[in-house]
């Protein structure tokens, strides 16, 4: 497995982000705009909403970097966590979770469809491959679990199947995952 | 439960997934606190969604970039801590008490007794008497007013001290390192040899400090990526043209730039190499996991 050439480790990018420079925002732009985008698109529906949220997301990162807690997680999880929430919260209060509640299977399918359609930045083979390699059961749990905010009674109600199937599956989806990644 | 089946049970990806109610959250927190073994499964899970979300990007539109900076910059200014508003209370403000302007004056009202026009006087007493009442409201409104104010001032400023204080020990750290760095670069017995990238395409170094009398070494990862999962870094020195073990590296050197002592003593060598290999290191280097090299 060839290494990943990282400019800064996680430290130095948190030092870097703490000056607040125009070079900073560039690169954190650079490096991480496209997995944030990525996955507030797998939230909201349209690309207007995206971008603001990602505007949103950028400003919160820069403000709360002096917050960041490096005990709690990486800076990774920490920044895509934000952007996960801020996409969910936008449904929220634009009343759309209801909607996409009732749309629930059409739009999975859908977000799989666009997911696929849309260009992707990933710049090995394989890491597409996994993505449309999850079994649609496991995509589905994954997606309305971490994209939708569902919570576990939710999921297990919209699908009809009980609760302790629902974590097995969750467990299977990212034994999956990792097996894919670890390769 | 058992550590086993408690990992088996799938509430781990539940709680990475975010799907647990805060409840069961904070029990997971609990448990992972408490237990190693939980709290890397977790990391993994964490890095598996991770590469999950990765696999998914999508480029932002080109103009969003200015447009976000834009922002960033427009609500710094907004942003700055509010003045602190401490002018006095207006104590001389008119207050409108029964349609007249009553002034915050010391006037005593003579004891007298009563006399024809005593109606006059209570009603003389009552709208002074609610005319303070409605004077204390108000002042009391606006000294409620500016500790609020002040409160959310000192907030800031404290919130603000805690940033720089984070941010200057994370400083003094950086500097202690490039101290060291700088104190072995001048002892003159003390060989410095920086080995760079064999990997083409992937700007790599590392550093060896050797003080070949003493054959005491140190290892600093200038430019190493972190390790995958399950993998660790391992120093080698080369011996007659054979690569000979010097110890794996700790994992959060990379995180951390920090200089690490080599434990076993190289009495000689020539040259240092470092590669990737399995947790826990292996007998002998893989030669297409060999990242940086140099020679003494």
């Amino acid at each position: 497995m060839p290494p990943i050439a990282t400019t800064y480790t996680e430290e130095e990018l948190i030092l870097l982000l703490k000056q607040q420079s125009r070079d900073a925002f560039n690169y954190l732009y650079k490096n991480y705009s496209a997995v944030l985008y990525g996955v507030i698109n797998k939230v909201v529906f349209d690309e207007e909403t995206a971008n603001d949220v990602l505007q949103e997301v950028f400003v919160k990162i820069w403000n709360n970097i002096g917050q960041y807690d490096a005990q709690k997680g990486r800076i990774y999880t920490w920044m895509i966590n934000i952007a996960r929430n801020a996409a969910i919260d936008k449904l929220r209060s634009k009343g759309e979770i209801m909607r996409s509640k009732i749309q629930m299977g059409e739009d999975v399918v859908n977000d799989v469809q666009k997911g696929q359609k849309t260009e992707q930045t990933t710049d090995t083979i394989g890491l597409r491959k996994i993505v449309s390699g999850l079994k649609p059961e496991y995509e589905v749990i994954v997606s309305l679990a971490y994209f939708k905010g569902y919570t576990l009674d939710e999921i297990s109600k919209t699908l009809e199947i009980p609760l302790g199937t629902v974590k097995t599956r969750m467990r299977r989806a990212m034994q999956q995952l990792r097996a894919a990644f670890n390769n | 439960m058992n550590t086993r089946e408690y990992i088996e049970s799938g509430n781990l990806e539940a709680f990475v997934l975010g799907v647990l109610t805060p409840q069961e959250e904070a029990q997971v927190r609990a448990d992972i606190a408490a237990n190693p073994e939980l709290a890397n499964e977790v990391a993994s899970i964490e890095a598996a969604m991770f590469n999950y979300a990765v696999a998914q990007s999508v480029t932002p539109p080109l103009a969003l970039e200015n447009q976000i900076w834009d922002a960033i910059q427009a609500q710094e200014k907004e942003q700055h801590i509010p003045e602190l508003n401490i002018t006095a209370a207006p104590v001389s403000t008119p207050v409108n008490g029964g349609g007249d302007t009553i002034h915050l004056e010391n006037k005593s009202i003579p004891f007298t007794p009563a006399s024809k026009n005593t109606t006059w006087r209570y009603a003389a007493v009552w709208v002074a008497l609610l005319g303070s009442v409605a004077l204390n409201a108000v002042l009391s409104y606006q000294n409620n007013q500016q500790k609020e104010q002040f409160a959310t001032a000192s907030t800031k400023i404290n919130e603000k001290m805690g940033q720089l204080i984070a941010e200057q020990r994370s400083m003094a750290q950086v500097l202690d390192i490039y101290r060291k760095r700088s104190d072995m670069m001048a002892d003159t017995g003390m060989q410095t040899v920086v080995m760079h990238t064999v990997v083409k395409g992937h700007p790599m170094a590392a550093t060896v400090y050797w003080s070949k009398s003493s054959g005491a070494a140190y290892v600093m990862l200038d430019a190493l990526p972190q390790p995958p999962k399950g993998m660790q870094y391992q120093l080698w020195v080369m011996q007659d043209g054979k690569p000979v073990d010097m110890g794996v590296l700790p994992l959060d050197m990379t995180a951390t730039a920090s200089i690490q002592k080599v434990e076993k003593p190289v009495m000689n060598g020539q040259g240092f190499a470092i590669s990737l290999e399995k947790m826990g290191g292996s007998p002998s280097p893989t030669m297409e996991n060999i990242y940086v090299m140099g020679k003494s």
